[in-house]
């Protein structure tokens, strides 16, 4: 029987940052192709995000809270390193406290694996739905130019085997040892990166290609059978290079790149891009989702959309909801201000 | 501080969380927060569980600002601004009193209508306390 996706959702928190107000700030915006990005409110985290993202796809759906099963969270940017995180969205959904409920972290693949974790309780309750929350906030030193990429956001999908709007045709994956880039010691609560940029790029484009290539092999599938690829966004140039080693072209890209407006999304990244390819999707379009983590790892999932049903809560509708800051609010809001 | 132990917190999870009030079973009106004995009737204490929409309209508000805030919000109101405080009154009936957020203080209006949704409220003892707060919901209630 196939499963898939039933309902989801964006939510993209209102405040904006242009890079304009870095340049003013330091001379320089270090994110590549990005023009503004997402901020959350002072009074936000990556739970409230979830917590809105996972109702609006529960909504969009017409799925009931009571017959949720399983219940993914995923964040890299969690508000206690110790605590059970699904827990407070669980119950802030009045989704059952009963539904087997799981944590991703520690990876901005994280998303893409708790889409996947979601996949596999399907597969083995056929009955059952899946609502998978990804929201991510990502924070460094505002000293490192690392710094200057990250944005927020979440999105959320719920996974069933009936009332699809896209099939879940299949996914493939890809781990290995890679030390140095983008990494979180224990006492730290921002990440680190050791600015190798070869290094790290060739990592990115090695787990990437590996666990797309895999995937497309699998399912017995070329680049141009696919309307749509949403790649991971850590800035909005570095997909394209993936893209071009793979065969799919800019165009294919174009849909699911959100990093230009909303910034990095750590591991609400594939899952927003996702979302953004779902909103313009046709019937019998297919999208390949292809995520990475650093240190690394990768996941590739294909879907196939077979209903046209959008969400209300589109990525374009929640990026025109706005107001801008500039570089002291922000300041100020991060709580960079000792 | 106004302080709110953790267990005395938690208690009211279901109110700060998902808006959990109490209809009377004898007279049909919600209470919100939960009573012992129905504030309408005053007759009876058999209640039914029912979740609030969270949708409703501004009854009445004010600003909190510089100084003014009570000191678990004092840092809220350094880093953002002066920020409203409403009493909401529900679509279910309930009038609730709660902060607004994502809303330029300025552009809060009586009669305006808004949704609660979950957020951080504050922290205290190492601990975030959530809770709902309203926001504007164009075209809402």
């Amino acid at each position: 029987m196939p499963v898939g996706i039933s309902g989801y959702a964006a939510y993209v928190p209102r405040l904006r940052i242009k890079r304009e107000e870095y340049a003013k700030a330091w001379g320089s915006f270090a994110a590549a192709g990005v023009a503004e990005k997402s901020v959350m409110g002072y009074d936000e985290d990556v739970l409230t995000m979830a917590a809105k993202a996972a109702g609006r796809a529960l909504d969009s759906s017409g799925v009931p809270r009571a017959s949720i099963t399983r219940f993914a969270l995923a964040s890299t940017s969690p508000p206690y390193r110790e605590k059970l995180l699904s827990g407070t969205v669980l119950v802030g959904l009045g989704v059952p406290n009963e539904a087997f409920s799981s944590d991703h972290t520690s990876s901005t693949r994280a998303g893409t694996e708790a889409l996947v974790a979601g996949f596999e309780h399907l597969g083995s309750n056929a009955a059952g739905k899946a609502l998978v929350a990804v929201a991510d906030a990502p924070a460094a030193s505002m000293w490192d130019p690392i710094e200057h990429a990250l944005g927020a956001g979440a999105a959320a999908f719920v996974l069933a085997a009936d009332s699809l709007l896209a099939e879940f045709e299949g996914h493939a994956s890809y781990a290995s040892e890679h030390a140095g880039e983008r990494f979180r010691p224990p006492e730290e609560d921002r990440i680190q990166d050791l600015g190798v940029r070869k290094f790290s790029e060739s990592s990115f484009i090695l787990n990437t290609t590996r666990a797309a290539t895999a995937l497309l092999t699998k399912l017995g599938r070329k680049p141009e059978e696919y309307a749509h690829v949403a790649i991971q966004q850590p800035d909005a140039r570095a997909p394209s290079s993936v893209a071009a080693k793979l065969g799919f072209t800019d165009a294919q890209l174009a849909a699911g790149l959100v990093a230009p407006y909303l910034g990095d999304l750590g591991a609400a990244s594939a899952p927003l891009a996702l979302a953004a390819a779902f909103d313009v999707a046709k019937v019998g379009d297919r999208i390949l989702v292809v995520s990475y983590g650093s240190g690394a790892g990768s996941d590739a999932l294909s879907f196939k959309v077979v209903a046209d049903r959008k969400t209300p809560w589109s990525v374009k509708a929640e990026a025109e909801r706005r107001e801008n800051i500039d570089y002291v609010q922000y300041l100020k809001i991060k709580g960079a201000i000792e | 501080m106004a302080h709110v132990s953790v267990p005395m917190y938690w208690r009211t999870i279901p109110q700060r969380y998902r808006l959990v009030g109490h209809k009377c079973k004898r007279c049909g009106e919600v209470n919100f927060p939960p009573k012992g004995v129905c504030k309408y009737c005053n007759a009876s204490s058999d209640f039914e569980e029912v979740r609030l929409s969270g949708r409703g309209k501004v009854h009445t508000f004010t600003l909190i600002g510089a100084g003014g805030a009570p000191p678990e919000f004092a840092e809220q109101e350094k880093a953002g601004g002066s920020y409203p405080v409403t009493i909401v009154e529900l679509v279910e009936g309930p009038k609730v009193i709660g902060q607004m957020a994502d809303v330029n203080p300025k552009d809060v209006r009586i009669g305006m209508p808004v949704r609660a949704e979950l957020r951080k409220i504050y922290t205290e003892e190492g601990v975030i306390r959530y809770g709902f707060k309203f926001v504007p919901e164009p075209g809402g209630a």
